[in-house]
């Protein structure tokens, strides 16, 4: 797997751009977010086969007539099985896995955006998710979407307008806030993104990916940005295949694999033991590539 | 690689635990105590995301937002060129061909559209519904209201060539009168009575998302079997089942927005339809939003 790679060598992100401030520890108790033995299945339309490996082969006649018998046509995916953990107030949390381990699946059930097949999450206050595929509407302008965003958090239409400057230079995306956002590069759209679902300080902020596409001015503003939601006694998820993005913003990290919690501790020892793992698919990737 | 924690609490300590700390269960329906006020609250939402999508759906044609008005009247004088006047069935009981058609045509594609977008309400708008949580009813009243706003000046389009029909020879006067203003009441009738479709439509769709496939179908045939170009009145004595035809919530609707503008001795101002009318807007109204609403948890999920 070619995409584990990128885990390892950080190459989007340079260690120096991070600042090495240490990650404050949270003292509130109070818990925040309450997650219990959570299942998420996806329905998943005109896959035919689960699993690695291509396919058997079927002609047309075969494929048709097996559809119509027996709705092969819709599988279910069981994308989270079974995790279970706890966050409390102003915790910033990562949650690392190699990519299709249910990283972002999980995100978004504990943001209540998927509805879990079965377990419990129990959430204070309205957890807010960004992502970086989370388009708000590619064919309005960046000014429509930040008041849609805006107004889809829960914000009034005069806090949307009072705070529409700070989200235009938060985003960095200067005279381009009047074009439709399709014609965004991916970072000014990501940067977007991140600026309108900031704008509101949620009591949950889940960030999915969104750090990897700004450039070192923009991460730090960020981090600045998480620090504030932090200290609001919110409490930050991070997904990042960033090691030293993780690293230089959580105090605790998940390790997720295949749907379900591997490890789940103080982020230099997870990241730790997750780079090992990384480290040892890669070199048997290497060593299988040489035998061929 | 090290094993995957096998970690659950206990379900009583996490019920307690939950309630100590003051935390909501998520990915269960909200009550509907919470869900109206909890609506109310992102009207403003719903009238921008509305406006924008109005505005948004022209964008991409030179014309812009003259198609909004070109498009239903050329769908009218498609119609009323092949069924008034090479098939004639529009001729049929009716003294202005021209105004009943366009009358008919404006007001039933304000439907159709709001089918379709209900249909749509959850699908097209799953990246809102999978980044932030909102109350998805939202997306549906959103969708018909975005048709709404694109109706009104159409009205004012309607109107007009209803008017000037009547000044050809062979056709009707429509003569302007107080019963004009009855078209605002039949439009805000119909409104409500579309909101709910929609509702229902989007809960059927975003579960079953082959229904779509059949819309245009059942479209069609509520066209024929609602007289858009052709009076139902005149058919109707034939069958002994024709009240259902005349007494469906679109024939009644389209009956209402006729009786208001036209000048059609065989369209009367009729109170009785004016009530059912009432009627339907009602029942699909709450019908439509508590079937949405049993749904809420399950949108977001394919």
């Amino acid at each position: 797997m070619a995409a584990i790679d990128t885990d390892e060598d950080d190459f989007e992100v340079d260690a120096e751009d991070l600042d090495n401030t240490p990650v404050a520890e949270s003292d509130s108790e109070r818990l925040s977010l309450l997650v219990n033995d959570l299942h998420v299945t996806y329905r998943v339309f005109g896959a035919k086969k689960v699993g690695h490996g291509p396919a058997k082969k079927q002609t047309a006649l075969q494929k048709f007539l097996s559809r119509g018998a027996s709705q092969q046509g819709v599988r279910e995916v069981k994308a989270v099985r079974g995790i279970s953990f706890s966050a409390r107030h102003g915790e910033s949390i990562g949650i690392i896995g190699v990519n299709g381990s249910g990283k972002s699946t999980l995100l978004r059930a504990i943001a209540g955006l998927i509805p879990p097949a079965s377990g419990s999450v129990y959430v204070a206050g309205d957890p807010a998710l960004l992502g970086v595929n989370a388009v708000l509407m590619g064919d309005l302008s960046g000014e429509r979407n930040i008041m849609i965003g805006g107004l889809a958090l829960g914000l009034t239409q005069q806090q949307v307008k009072d705070r529409y400057q700070d989200v235009v230079d938060f985003a960095e995306i200067g005279e381009f806030v009047n074009l439709p956002m399709k014609s965004y590069s991916s970072g000014m759209g990501a940067r977007l993104r991140f600026a309108i679902s900031a704008s509101a300080v949620p009591d949950i902020l889940m960030i999915d990916e969104a750090l990897s596409t700004g450039d070192a001015g923009f991460r730090a503003k960020s981090k600045a940005r998480i620090n504030e939601v932090r200290e609001s006694a919110g409490t930050v998820f991070l997904v990042s295949h960033s090691l030293a993005t993780v690293k230089s913003m959580c105090e605790r990290v998940l390790w997720v694999h295949k749907g379900q919690l591997v490890m789940d501790g103080p982020a230099d020892e997870v990241c730790k033991h997750y780079k090992k793992f990384v480290n040892e698919t890669k070199k048997l990737a290497e060593e299988r590539a040489a035998e061929k | 690689m090290p094993p995957p924690l096998e970690r659950t609490y206990a379900p009583e300590w996490v019920e307690t635990t939950a309630r100590q700390n003051g935390l909501d269960r998520m990915g269960v329906r909200p009550s509907l105590r919470e869900y109206i006020p909890e609506l109310w609250k992102r009207r403003t939402f719903i009238r921008v995301l509305a406006i924008s999508k109005a505005q948004a759906k022209n964008q991409n044609t030179y014309l812009g937002q003259v198609w909004a008005l070109l498009t239903p009247i050329l769908n009218a004088f498609v119609y009323i060129l092949i069924f008034g006047f090479i098939l004639q069935v529009g001729r049929a009981g009716i003294e202005n061909t021209i105004a009943f058609i366009v009358v008919g045509v404006f007001m039933f594609r304000f439907f159709e559209m709001s089918l379709t977008a209900g249909s749509k309400a959850i699908r097209t708008n799953m990246n809102l519904v999978r980044s932030v949580h909102f109350p998805r009813a939202v997306l549906p009243i959103a969708g018909v209201a975005a048709e709404l706003t694109t109706l009104a000046p159409a009205l004012v389009v309607m109107c007009v060539i209803a008017y000037f029909s009547g000044l050809l020879p062979n056709e009707g006067a429509v003569p302007l009168a107080w019963r004009w203003l009855l078209l605002v009441p039949a439009v805000l009738l119909l409104w409500c009575f579309c909101t709910g479709v929609s509702f229902i439509m989007a809960r059927v769709v975003a579960q079953t998302p082959d229904i779509d496939n059949l819309i245009p179908f059942g479209a069609r045939i509520l066209m024929y079997a609602s007289g858009v170009i052709f009076s139902i009145d005149h058919f109707v004595g034939k069958f002994s089942w024709g009240w259902v035809m005349e007494y469906q919530p679109v024939a009644v609707y389209l009956s209402l927005a006729r009786s208001s503008i036209l000048n059609e001795p065989a369209y009367p101002l009729d109170p009785v339809m004016w009530l059912v009318g009432l009627g339907w807007a009602a029942v699909f109204l709450v019908g439509g939003f508590l079937y949405f609403w049993q749904g809420e948890e399950t949108y977001g999920r394919n």
